[in-house]
């Protein structure tokens, strides 16, 4: 049976793409499209300041989506209750699974900011003490985890002294070759002498400050220098490609559609230590949020 | 999974971000319009016979263009801006 998504469904869906394209403006403007950073459990809003979620546990599993997405993107198809969190709390157990959904056109360090005071105030005000946090970030959401350890660590907050277990998903921590090739793309079309070039040029440059940022893998405030992985925490990378061999000349030059395997491993940068790294050929980007392969992986590593 | 809260408030959003994308629209439309036109006009002029013909024709084609595109683009700036408010008046809170 083919399912219609409802209204809601669909007004979610604009809401968020237009929140990836123009969220920055969006939230400026005070526009009811920017999509204001939530933390679901099972599909219910959780007050933050006095989180009663059904049966809390002492392990936090919160999952973060990527550019243009909704926390909807973890659900597996064709069973919508079902997530990596959910799997990851029937094994583990006393664990709650938590989904965020956020403005991805922002700048990724102001998400970063507000996603560590967000756990923060979650892991403060939750019912139960928290022993362990666990937050697995699919694309933007990889990269919004680490500008969030970074500020967390900087203001001292409580959830970062539990060593969290970051998993990065397809997360362009080189930066996303689409996104270079918007970048360069505006750039040259920007100084060609003919006006209607310059149209095409502009308007390729009104994307949002979140989309600039995944051109460079960039989430730190500006003028900030890069700063290494959190210490103490344990951090995970899955990358998927397009083509089963690794080699096929579709993965040298598309990845997983969005992102290379060298930019989800983070390459190039230094002195990062992994406590593991997976890869998935023939799993493409939007795949890797919802695969049975991928599930399998976080189990062997988180449980 | 749920809409907005605010139903209305959502749909002045939607009205806002598409009266922005008609004023902007209209003007980068324009900028189009004009510069491939003057693609054509900077060939007729070169030409000695259509010179002046061309320089008329391209002053008449210029200001019609800028005068609907320019309205369009006003009309989109004012309902951007009547949306705006509004949303304000409709707003949460």
């Amino acid at each position: 049976m083919v399912s219609v998504p409802s209204a809601g469904q669909v007004q979610q869906h604009i809401s968020a793409i237009a929140s990836g394209f123009l969220g920055d403006w969006l939230e400026h403007r005070g526009n009811a499209l920017a999509v204001p950073m939530t933390v679901f459990a099972h599909g219910e809003r959780l007050d933050l300041q006095n989180p009663r979620p059904a049966a809390p546990g002492s392990v936090l599993c919160l999952s973060i989506h990527g550019l243009m997405e909704l926390e909807s993107v973890w659900d597996f198809p064709a069973k919508p209750d079902e997530h990596y969190g959910t799997h990851l709390a029937s094994t583990l157990g006393d664990t709650s699974a938590l989904k965020l959904r956020f403005n991805t056109g922002r700048p990724i360090y102001r998400n970063g900011q507000d996603l560590a005071a967000l756990l923060e105030r979650l892991v403060s005000n939750w019912p139960v003490p928290v022993k362990r946090v666990v937050l697995i970030g699919h694309s933007m959401g990889g990269l919004l985890i680490r500008s969030a350890c970074h500020y967390g660590a900087a203001n001292d907050h409580r959830w970062v002294s539990l060593n969290p277990d970051c998993v990065y998903i397809g997360s362009p921590h080189d930066g996303s070759w689409l996104a270079v090739g918007a970048q360069k793309a505006a750039g040259w079309l920007n100084r060609v002498p003919r006006d209607y070039m310059k149209v095409v040029g502009e308007v390729i440059d009104l994307r949002s400050e979140g989309i600039r940022n995944l051109s460079r893998g960039e989430v730190f405030e500006p003028g900030t220098s890069d700063q290494p992985l959190l210490h103490g925490a344990r951090h995970y990378v899955i990358s998927g490609l397009l083509a089963k061999g690794e080699r096929h000349p579709v993965n040298v030059l598309f990845g997983d559609a969005l992102v290379h395997q060298s930019s989800a491993r983070g390459d190039r940068r230094e002195g990062w230590e992994l406590a593991g790294i997976a890869n998935f050929p023939g799993v493409d980007h939007v795949r890797l949020a919802h695969h049975p392969l991928v599930s399998q992986q976080l189990q062997e590593w988180l449980v | 999974m749920k809409g907005p809260d605010n139903n209305t408030h959502w749909w002045l959003g939607v009205a806002e971000l598409a009266a922005h994308g008609i004023q902007h629209g209209a003007e980068k439309l324009k900028r189009v319009h004009l510069s491939i036109a003057d693609e054509s006009f900077r060939v007729l002029e070169a030409i000695p016979v259509t010179r002046s013909a061309s320089r008329f024709v391209r002053v008449c084609h210029h200001s019609i263009a800028r005068v609907s595109y320019g309205s369009v683009s006003l009309a989109g700036r004012v309902v951007a801006e009547g949306a705006a408010s509004a949303a304000v008046e409709f707003g949460p809170g």
